[in-house]
């Protein structure tokens, strides 16, 4: 009888409390290590979006490098070579039998970079519309066209890089990608996120960023400049040329004003921080920008000031068959900033579209502009003849000195359908239009 | 009247828990002792058969018992000993067998309780204190294990004084979570981690695209003394081990530490020394003026001509060390029929074989048990640890920084010696003077370890029908890992704007890890013939592991504080994780004929994506001693078991795995949070495995032969991978279950004695053990891991294929083993065909003699040592013609022009004498009988047999990762060790 009471009291005691504890809650732990996604895009703090920020802007950074490198290589401006590896002056510049991979460093790094960014941007935007921090509607307004207006930059590099393959544009939620669309709509896609971010800039001119941004400028009327620059370059790639020139009028443009004026890529040497990645010092070796020669023998006069963005080497640098006379040398330290737009390019957006306007006022009016950036570097006012074709060779001319390394030949070559009659230095070099689709991506 | 006072006795026995009081029966006293040397046994169970009533005898081996009537029957049980039955009688004297075939060893059988083996449907393996350390001298318990049981592969990471040792049970259970055994120490989760230290900014060896760090840490089982270990069960699979469940998928090792005996104080001094050297010199390549100019040209010429023809034996310099080896130690025990105590110290002294390295262990324990009252007993068990283990600088790297890196890039006439003024040359042919690397310095971890643990258990009642206790279990292991790295500038790969002007790069680990539980024990006789034992108990885990590490360059001076310099970059990684779960278990018994178990397993935890969701691991066994039928007469056959055992074990994914995080980024003098481009999972379930096992254990002529046989096959599903996503969705890996690999393998142990006699035994246990492996699904492509890529071979997981296959780039020979699908060569397989261990120990008179022989059989390393040495030049066989079939190449041209990877993927099988040892007792009559005296000689790996075509076939760069072991570049060379060892016993 005893035993069976104790047993009974154990039993009916013990083995409840035993599965009560065990059913007892574990509440998740939360990482211990970083800020987790989910909190940043549900009810971020003041503090956390400027984080959001600031890491956006340091990303925006992350393996441009490559991307620069890669528009280089196609665009002849300048080749980047590497002892450790040969796929620079290989694959990048098309020897005979070598491919454009799709799963190696100079087709996906630049690519993830960006989509990183934008992902980054995303979380910024849902960070901005769900937090219950106390930001006015104004603010939060114009914090999202600012996300926006970065997203949309972000995905135009990738849309330079894929060009006929199309781009997805939709990629907030990882479940649901959205589709690739085609060069041209996902153009429009990109130009109908800018006019929207612009939309709610102009509308809020006055409010400042509930952050502060080192893009441009720290109020929304400020940011709206920088937006409407990248806007007018957007559509020039979209050839609609009244719409680039209106977009010109709300940007930083001015046609009498400093040409490097603009928004720009910073360096330092802090710890942690990414140095300039276009910086070699002279006459190095194992890692060299060799400039393409042509850059120097095509110039139109020796005093053009733009040659000092290459220096002569001491001793040429001969790797895979390419002779290196000449050091790409656009940045004459490690921390120098590297630009994102600015006014000289401006300046030749609207030639450019004065230009394809046509009409002799317009071409007047390109001239000028053509002659602001020739005097400026040193060269003599345009004498050549004002016709439509022969304007447009003097403003691709000026966008190769102007632009040189800022990754705008390649480009330009491929909107005119001017691609081969860039240099080869080697026989059977060939330059590729575009880069493969990525592996990982449906093919 | 008569019937009330009757009810009245049973109450009062009742109250009184003393069942057997209400019969009116006789006392009977009587002793135990060994039959071989007439020796009391104290501690024997006395047990009356088909009752509950035990007892244990106390120091002189005397019990008494009480019986209920006549003509009952007595069993007494030892461990280590046959167990006997006899009549219970009065003034018996039993003389129990020292029994060898082990079957009536008692192992566990649920997280609360044990079991004769010979009723256990399970094959777990069991290495007993002189398994372990009888034979040799060891200074880790990882690597004493090896070779001493079937189904593990055991692999050094580095032959660096201090551990680091990888072992996998029954093959590979996972792709890229945990693969090392869960540790439990009496009772206590002992961690097992590796953690970095931080050397790998100097190496830059995980630079280039690799994130699997090449740093080569000790793993932290390191820290435990073997000579405190009583014995280890190791549970090899699911089977056994679901009842650990979401820890258990890589197996579990069990160790129970030494306890005190009632009796007078047993004091037992020993002291050994010892050396250890090399274990295979590879020699240096012969130079002549010819050799030089082909090799490094005029330059390389010049420095031979000035050097007048001078040679240096740089690997006697560098690894020709003979290092002292000094193992003291000490322990007490003993105690009362209450209370006993057990006391050990050791002090273990390794110097390595290469100047400067070296390990040194100090450990204290300090084990209580207590009878509270009659019914209540509390055991505690404390130890504190403290170790240094200075370990130089090896294996890959990427800088040229690595002593073996260094070593391998200097031919035998570059003076790398420092001058009279104590400065050193830079190496010509290298980025580091690795004499320079070995005298400066200093790679040093520093551990400071408590342990400490206590079980309780309450005998709630004990009738001849039922008995219950409460088991209460609970213990803390803390530590803290210091680790030191100090580069210091003058270093020829810190000064001249090669490195960063010196590193000091200091490390801080705090792990404090706890666990508890709390189990109702129930035992239900209904009759004499079966007997059910239920269990039920909670358990929980917390886990908590702060890593900080700060790395201090542009050094001020000589100075290696971290603030002495001109940048400090912080490291921190953090892993907290709380589990909770339960455990039940049925156990039946019929007559020992018949043992069925089911038990169940529920555990939630932090680590899951979901952390309140309960998983379940649910064990199912049967055994049927076939021998144990009334009608089964046989003299040959003493024991005979047919078994089966199903279960089912979890792995928690990487920590972290279920996080989608923004790491931090500095910019503009402030900092930011960026999105990281690995997505986690937050519905990630832990990765599951299945496990049947069957086999039969069998007896002959009393156990003098017995034979276990083993056949399990082994499931692995829902393995985490992260697996490639579209890049424009921001990340690039996701987290998912996406994989499942099937394991299938015997494992046969054959031990015998051949010799009994009074004067000589010879005992030999022989294992057998194999297993196959196959990815049975992959939800991904097919991919490459560990190793250097596919040009220097790699494993490749691919679906219907062996996960440890190795794989490579094709050579013109190599067309028949191109797979179409990747178009890699099939070169081999980091698994072994098979492993063989023979264990032999032979006693005459005082005499002991005992040797191990470890037999691996196929398996494939990819060895990149050679690969480096041939592009130095300085290969020692590099000008020998043995290679080339047509007779024309050099071995170290072929090798070097041989196109595709099948030059670097080598056979590493091996047969060794893993140990051997002599000892004799002295007579006793010397010491007056007052002392044991004990000397002997012992070595380690003294005789090695392989083909492979580098310091050692069992060393490995990356560390105990799941799949990237079997890959060799530059290693701390193995070492082989002998050592004269003096015990006295009081």
């Amino acid at each position: 009888m005893k035993f069976t009471t104790i047993k009974n009291i154990l039993v009916s005691l013990v083995i409840p409390v035993l599965f009560l504890l065990s059913s007892c809650k574990i509440e998740p732990v939360p990482d211990p290590n970083n800020p987790s996604l989910d909190h940043l895009s549900t009810n971020p703090t003041k503090g956390e979006i400027q984080n959001l920020v600031t890491g956006t802007e340091s990303g925006m950074r992350t393996d441009m490098s490559f991307y620069w490198h890669d528009l280089g290589a196609l665009g002849r401006d300048y080749y980047h070579t590497s002892s450790s590896d040969p796929r620079w002056t290989t694959d990048l510049v098309g020897k005979a039998g070598a491919v454009l991979d799709n799963n190696t460093f100079y087709t996906t790094r630049p690519y993830n970079a960006a989509y990183l960014v934008v992902k980054n941007a995303n979380i910024l935007l849902s960070g901005l519309t769900n937090t219950k921090t106390s930001i006015t509607d104004q603010e939060r307004k114009v914090g999202i066209a600012y996300a926006n207006t970065v997203k949309a930059y972000e995905l135009l590099l990738v849309w330079n890089l894929q060009y006929d393959n199309g781009i997805r544009v939709d990629v907030a939620n990882p479940d649901a990608l959205g589709p690739f669309l085609s060069r041209a709509d996902a153009l429009k896609r990109i130009i109908g996120l800018m006019d929207s971010a612009y939309t709610d800039l102009n509308a809020n001119a006055a409010t400042a960023f509930p952050f502060k941004t080192t893009l441009y400028g720290n109020t929304a009327g400020e940011f709206a400049k920088f937006n409407r620059a990248l806007a007018a370059r957007m559509e020039v790639y979209n050839s609609e040329w009244s719409s680039a020139l209106t977009d010109l009028e709300n940007s930083f443009f001015d046609l009498n004003g400093d040409l490097y004026k603009g928004a720009y890529y910073n360096y330092s040497t802090a710890g942690g921080d990414l140095l300039n990645p276009l910086y070699i010092p002279a006459n190095s070796s194992g890692e060299v920008n060799i400039a393409q020669t042509s850059f120097v023998t095509d110039a139109e006069s020796p005093a053009d000031k733009r040659l000092n963005k290459v220096s002569k080497r001491t001793t040429p640098y001969k790797t895979d068959d390419i002779t290196g006379i000449y050091d790409l040398f656009l940045y004459k330290s490690n921390i120098d900033p590297l630009p994102i737009i600015r006014n000289e390019e401006l300046l030749l957006i609207y030639a450019e579209a004065k230009i394809q306007l046509g009409g002799i006022s317009n071409f007047m009016d390109a001239t000028i502009a053509l002659n602001k950036i020739r005097v400026a570097s040193g060269l003599l006012p345009y004498s050549g003849p004002i016709t439509q074709s022969a304007l447009i060779t003097e403003m691709l001319k000026q966008r190769r000195y102007s632009l040189y390394g800022e990754g705008h030949r390649w480009i330009d070559m491929r909107r005119y359908n001017l691609l081969n009659t860039l240099p080869n230095d080697r026989p059977g070099d060939h330059v590729w239009p575009q880069f493969p689709r990525p592996a990982g991506e449906p093919q | 009247m008569r019937i009330n006072s009757k009810t009245l006795s049973t109450i009062v026995g009742s109250l009184l828990m003393f069942p057997s009081l209400i019969f009116a029966q006789s006392a009977i006293r009587g002793t135990v002792s060994d039959a071989a040397t007439g020796n009391p046994l104290v501690s024997a169970s006395v047990t009356l058969i088909g009752t509950n009533v035990t007892t244990l005898t106390n120091a002189e081996g005397e019990f008494k018992l009480t019986t209920r009537n006549a003509n009952e029957k007595l069993e007494i049980t030892f461990v280590g000993y046959v167990p006997q039955t006899v009549d219970a009688t009065n003034n018996i004297a039993v003389r129990l067998v020292p029994d060898n075939s082990r079957l009536n060893e008692v192992i566990v059988s649920g997280l609360a309780t044990n079991i004769k083996r010979s009723n256990s449907a399970n094959a777990v393996a069991s290495v007993s204190s002189k398994d372990l350390i009888g034979t040799a001298e060891q200074s880790s318990v990882d690597g004493a294990l090896y070779g001493k049981f079937a189904g593990a592969n055991i692999s050094s990471n580095s032959g660096a004084p201090g551990g680091g040792i990888t072992i996998k049970l029954r093959g590979i259970t996972s792709l890229v979570g945990n693969s090392q055994p869960l540790f439990i120490v009496d009772g206590v989760i002992y961690d097992n981690s590796s953690i970095t230290n931080g050397t790998n900014f100097i190496t830059k060896a995980a630079a280039q695209g690799s994130t699997v760090l090449q740093d080569n840490p000790s793993n932290r089982i390191a820290d435990l003394d073997p000579n405190d270990i009583d014995r280890i069960e190791i549970l090899k699979g699911a089977s056994a081990a679901a009842i650990y469940g979401s820890k258990a998928a890589a197996g579990v090792v069990i160790i129970t530490t030494k306890r005190g005996k009632s009796g007078k104080p047993k004091i037992e001094l020993s002291q050994s020394i010892g050396s250890q050297f090399q274990l295979r010199k590879l020699g240096q390549r012969q130079w002549d003026a010819a050799k030089v100019d082909s090799a490094y040209g005029a330059t390389g010429l010049a420095i031979y001509n000035a050097n007048n023809g001078r040679i240096y034996n740089y690997e006697d310099e560098l690894y020709g060390n003979h290092g002292l080896m000094v193992d003291s130690r000490l322990s007490v025990s003993g105690g009362n029929d209450n209370t006993t105590y057990y006391f050990g110290a050791t002090r273990d002294d390794n110097e390595g074989i290469v100047k400067g390295t070296g390990y040194l262990k100090k450990s204290f324990r300090l084990s209580l048990t207590q009878k509270v009252t009659k019914n209540l007993d509390v055991s505690l068990t404390s130890n504190y640890v403290e170790s240094q283990a200075d370990r130089g600088l090896f294996g890959n790297d990427n800088t040229g920084a690595s002593m073996g890196v260094g070593f391998i890039s200097t031919p035998s006439w570059v003076n790398l010696h420092a001058d009279a003024q104590g400065n050193y040359p830079n190496a010509p042919f290298g980025s580091s003077n690795f004499l320079q690397t070995r005298d400066l310095i200093t790679n040093r971890e520093l551990i400071n370890r408590t342990t400490s643990g206590g079980t309780a258990t309450w005998n709630v009642f004990r009738s001849s029908k039922n008995s219950m206790k409460v088991i209460a279990n609970g213990g803390i292991d803390y530590y803290t890992l210091n680790t030191i790295g100090l580069f210091p500038q003058e270093l020829q790969f810190e000064k001249d704007g090669l490195g960063t002007n010196g590193a000091s790069i200091y490390g801080t680990t705090i792990t404090r890890n706890s666990n508890y539980s709390l189990f109702l024990v129930e035992e239900f006789r209904p009759n004499e013939r079966m007997s059910f034992r239920t269990q039920a108990g909670v358990t929980q885990e917390r886990v908590n592991i702060n890593n900080v590490i700060s790395t201090a360059t542009q050094l001020i001076g000589t100075q290696t504080n971290v603030n002495q310099a001109g940048a400090l970059q912080p490291y921190q990684f953090r892993t907290k994780q709380l589990d909770r779960g339960f455990f039940v278990q049925e156990e039946f018994n019929y007559r020992d004929i018949f043992i069925a178990t089911a038990g169940l397993r529920g555990d939630k935890s932090s680590r899951n994506g979901n952390s309140d969701k309960l998983y379940y691991y649910p064990k199912l066994s049967g055994a049927l001693n076939i021998a144990e039928f009334p009608s089964f007469k046989s003299d040959v056959i003493s024991q005979l078991k047919l078994r089966a055992a199903y279960g089912q074990s979890g792995n928690f994914a990487p920590f972290g795995a279920t996080y989608t995080a923004l790491g931090p980024t500095v910019f503009n003098g402030t900092t930011g949070s960026l999105i990281l481009t690995t997505r986690g999972n937050s519905n990630l379930k832990p990765e599951k495995q299945v496990e049947f096992e069957t086999g039969i254990d069998a007896g002959f002529f009393h156990n003098r032969i017995s034979l276990e046989l083993t056949y399990y096959r082994k499931r692995v599903e829902d393995l985490l991978l992260p697996l490639q996503v579209p890049a424009s969705s921001g990340f690039t890996l996701f987290w998912k279950n996406a994989a499942a690999i099937q394991n299938k393998g015997v494992e046969i142990g054959l031990t015998t004695i051949p010799v009994s006699t009074k004067d000589l035994k010879w005992t030999s246990r022989i294992n057998f053990w194999k297993n196959k492996a196959v990815v049975t699904k992959l939800d991904a492509p097919a991919y490459n891991t560990g190793g250097f890529g596919a040009s220097l071979g790699t494993y490749r997981i691919q679906k219907g294929k062996s996960p440890t296959q190795l794989v490579g780039v094709a050579g013109p020979n190599d067309k028949g083993k191109i797979d179409p699908e990747s178009g890699l060569a099939l070169f081999g397989d980091a698994e072994p065909d098979f492993q063989m261990s023979f264990m032999e120990n032979l006693t005459y008179k005082n005499w002991e003699f005992s040797a191990l022989l470890h037999w691996k059989q196929g398996g494939e390393n990819i060895n990149l040592t050679t690969l480096l040495t041939d592009l130095s030049k300085t290969s020692a066989d590099f000008d020998k013609k043995t290679l080339d079939p047509t007779g024309k190449l050099s071995n170290g041209d072929y090798r070097l022009s041989t196109p595709g990877a099948s030059t670097f993927i080598q056979n590493a099988g091996y047969v060794r004498i893993r140990e051997i040892g002599l000892s004799y007792h002295l007579p006793k009559v010397w010491f007056n009988d007052i002392a044991d005296v004990k000397v002997g000689f012992s070595g380690r790996n003294l005789f090695n047999w392989f083909k492979y075509n580098s310091y050692d076939p069992e060393q490995s760069n990356f560390g105990s990762g799941a799949i990237s072991s079997n890959v060799e570049v530059t290693p701390f060379p193995s070492a082989k060790s002998y050592n004269f060892n003096l015990t006295v016993i009081f």
